[in-house]
C-alpha cells in the first residue's frame, strides 16, 4: 500500500508492506539514526515524534504514520543542533548507542514543556535507557539545552 | 519482523470497523503497544489488523445523564493521565493510567486495548474493577438489525491470562464509570525494579462512608495475583463499620490468603502473597484518610504537577492524535 507522511518536514510517499513497523520503513529510507534494540518498546532507542508525541518506533505500524508528522534524530539534528550540543557539551553519552532516542525524547519533552522542572526533565528522560553514561549527565544536557532557549 | 501477508485498514465509523472486524483472523488494535508485541512474539498471526484510532465516537470522553464518566476505547493513556475531569473526579484512575510503561507507551496505548489485552499485571484493570466500572461493547450487526451493542461489568469481563468475555467481531467502544457521592478511591503498585516495569502487586480500592462515617460500600481488587484480577469479596465486611486497625487488616488477611500468585522475576509467590496483604492495608488506609492525603504524596505530587500543566485534553471531541 501507498504510504504518505511527511518525514523531518518533508512530504514522502512510499510504498510499504501493511505489516511494516515505522522503524523499518524510516530505516529502508536511508534514515539510519533511529535504530532498533530492545524492540518491545522499553530501552527507547527507536524513538521518533509522531505528530508531536514520542513513540517506539519498533512497536509502531507504519501504516499507522499515514497523514502524520513524523520526524527521527536526523530532522532534529538539522532544525535544532543546539540540542545535540547540549548533549556533547555535557557529556550526556558515553558510548552514544542510546543518544539517537535520548535527544529525541529531549526533543517531546522540549516541545511541550519548555520550562520543565527538573521532575519533569527526569519523569520524561527515565523511559530511555543508559547502560554507561549514568543518568545524570543526560538530564543535564537537557536542563542545560532547556536553559537556553 | 511481521508477517507480510498483513492487512490493514483505518475505519472511520464503528459499523465499518465491526463490518472489517468479520470473519477469521481479524484482531482489533488500539495504540498497537500489546498487539504489536504480541505480532513480533508469534502470540498471534492475524490477517488483517482493524485500528480504531481514526472512528470519532471512540475517541470521546463525556458524561452520561445520571453523571457517570463514559470513556471511548481509543482514548490513550496519556489522554487519560493529562485529562482535568478524569484528575478531578477519578485521580485514582488518572494515576494509575500514568504509572504504565514509559511516556512512549502511554501516547498511543488506549483504554480499550489495556482491558482487552488481559494480563492482570497492568496498572488500569485493578482500579476500574474498584470503581465499578462497566464495558460497553459493540457487535456485528445481522442483515435485520444495525450493530449490537451489549454492556458488561469489568469484573467478570476478563476470562483468563489473554481471555475475555469479547466474542467474535465484537470490540468495547467504552468503560463507564459510575458516580457515587461521597466515594473515595486510591490505587497503588509495588515493584522493587524500575518504575516502568510491571508492578509485582498492585491494589486498588474503594470506599464510600455515610455522614456518620460509617462504610456503606467498599471494593478492593488486585493485580499481578493470578490471571486475572483479584476482587477481594471480604472487603464488603468493612460495611456498616468505621474501620480501624483491625478491620482493615482483617480484609488485609482475606487478600493474602485469596492471592493466587506465580513466582517470578518480580518475587516468590509467598512474597507477593505478603505484598497483597500490606499493599490492601496502605490502599485501604488511603481510602480512608479523612485528612484526604495521598497514598504516596511525593510520586502524587510529581505526577500531578507534571500532568496538570500539560495541555489538555479536549472533554467532548478529541481531535485524532494531534491533541493533547
Amino acid at each position: 500500500v501507498k504510504l504518505s507522511f511527511i518525514l523531518n518536514g518533508q512530504s514522502r510517499e512510499t510504498d510499504i508492506e501493511p505489516g511494516l513497523l515505522l522503524v523499518d520503513v524510516i530505516r529502508e529510507l536511508g534514515l539510519t539514526g533511529t535504530k532498533e534494540a530492545c524492540g518491545v518498546g522499553v530501552c527507547g532507542l527507536c524513538t521518533v515524534l509522531v505528530d508531536g508525541l514520542p513513540v517506539s518506533s519498533c512497536l509502531y505500524l507504519a501504516a499507522c504514520a499515514a497523514g502524520a508528522e513524523v520526524w527521527t534524530v536526523e530532522g532534529l539534528a538539522r532544525e535544532e543542533p543546539a540540542l545535540i550540543r547540549a548533549f556533547v557539551e555535557n557529556e550526556g553519552m558515553q558510548c552514544g548507542i542510546c543518544t539517537p532516542g535520548q535527544v529525541m525524547a529531549a526533543a517531546a519533552l522540549a516541545r511541550e514543556r519548555p520550562d520543565a522542572s527538573e521532575a519533569e526533565i527526569r519523569e520524561q528522560m527515565a523511559g530511555n535507557l543508559c547502560r554507561c553514561t549514568g543518568y545524570q549527565t543526560i538530564a543535564a544536557s537537557v536542563r542545560s539545552y532547556l536553559a537556553t532557549r | 519482523l511481521l508477517p507480510a501477508e498483513l492487512d490493514f485498514c483505518a475505519p472511520a465509523t464503528l459499523n465499518e470497523a465491526l463490518t472489517e472486524l468479520a470473519g477469521d483472523d481479524v484482531i482489533a488494535m488500539g495504540g498497537g503497544t500489546s498487539v504489536g508485541l504480541l505480532l513480533k512474539n508469534d502470540l498471534i498471526e492475524p490477517r488483517k489488523i482493524v485500528w480504531l484510532a481514526k472512528i470519532p465516537e471512540l475517541r470521546e470522553v463525556t458524561a452520561g445523564p445520571a453523571g457517570e464518566l463514559v470513556i471511548g476505547a481509543t482514548v490513550t493513556l496519556r489522554e487519560m493521565a493529562c485529562s482535568d475531569v478524569i484528575g478531578r473526579e477519578y485521580p485514582a484512575l488518572a494515576y494509575a493510567a500514568a504509572q504504565v510503561g514509559n511516556p512512549r507507551v502511554r501516547a498511543v496505548a488506549t483504554l480499550g486495548g489495556a482491558l482487552a489485552h488481559s494480563d492482570a499485571r497492568q496498572d488500569v484493570p485493578p482500579i476500574l474493577y474498584a470503581l465499578k466500572a462497566r464495558v460497553r461493547i459493540a457487535g456485528p450487526a445481522s442483515p435485520a438489525a444495525p450493530a449490537s451493542r451489549r454492556e458488561v461489568p469489568v469484573a467478570g469481563f476478563h476470562t483468563g491470562f489473554m481471555e475475555t468475555a469479547l466474542a467474535e467481531g465484537e470490540l468495547i467502544t467504552h468503560v463507564v464509570i459510575p458516580a457515587v457521592h461521597g466515594r473515595r478511591a486510591a490505587y497503588a503498585r509495588f515493584t522493587p525494579g524500575s518504575d516502568d516495569d510491571y508492578p509485582t502487586v498492585s491494589a486498588a480500592a474503594s470506599i464510600t462512608r455515610g455522614e456518620d462515617q460509617r462504610v456503606t460500600s467498599a471494593v478492593l481488587a488486585l493485580g499481578g495475583v493470578g490471571p486475572v484480577p483479584l476482587l477481594v469479596p471480604e472487603a464488603a465486611r468493612l460495611a456498616g463499620t468505621v474501620p480501624g486497625p483491625r478491620e482493615i487488616e482483617a480484609v488485609a488477611g482475606a487478600a493474602e490468603a485469596a492471592a493466587d500468585p506465580s513466582g517470578d522475576q518480580r518475587g516468590s509467590a509467598r512474597y507477593k502473597k505478603a505484598m497483597a496483604r500490606e499493599w490492601t492495608a496502605r490502599v485501604l488506609r488511603a481510602c480512608l484518610d479523612p485528612g484526604g492525603a495521598s497514598l504516596r504524596k511525593r510520586d502524587w505530587l510529581i505526577t500531578c504537577e507534571w500532568y496538570d500543566l500539560m495541555p489538555r485534553l479536549v472533554i467532548k471531541h478529541i481531535s485524532s492524535r494531534s491533541q493533547p
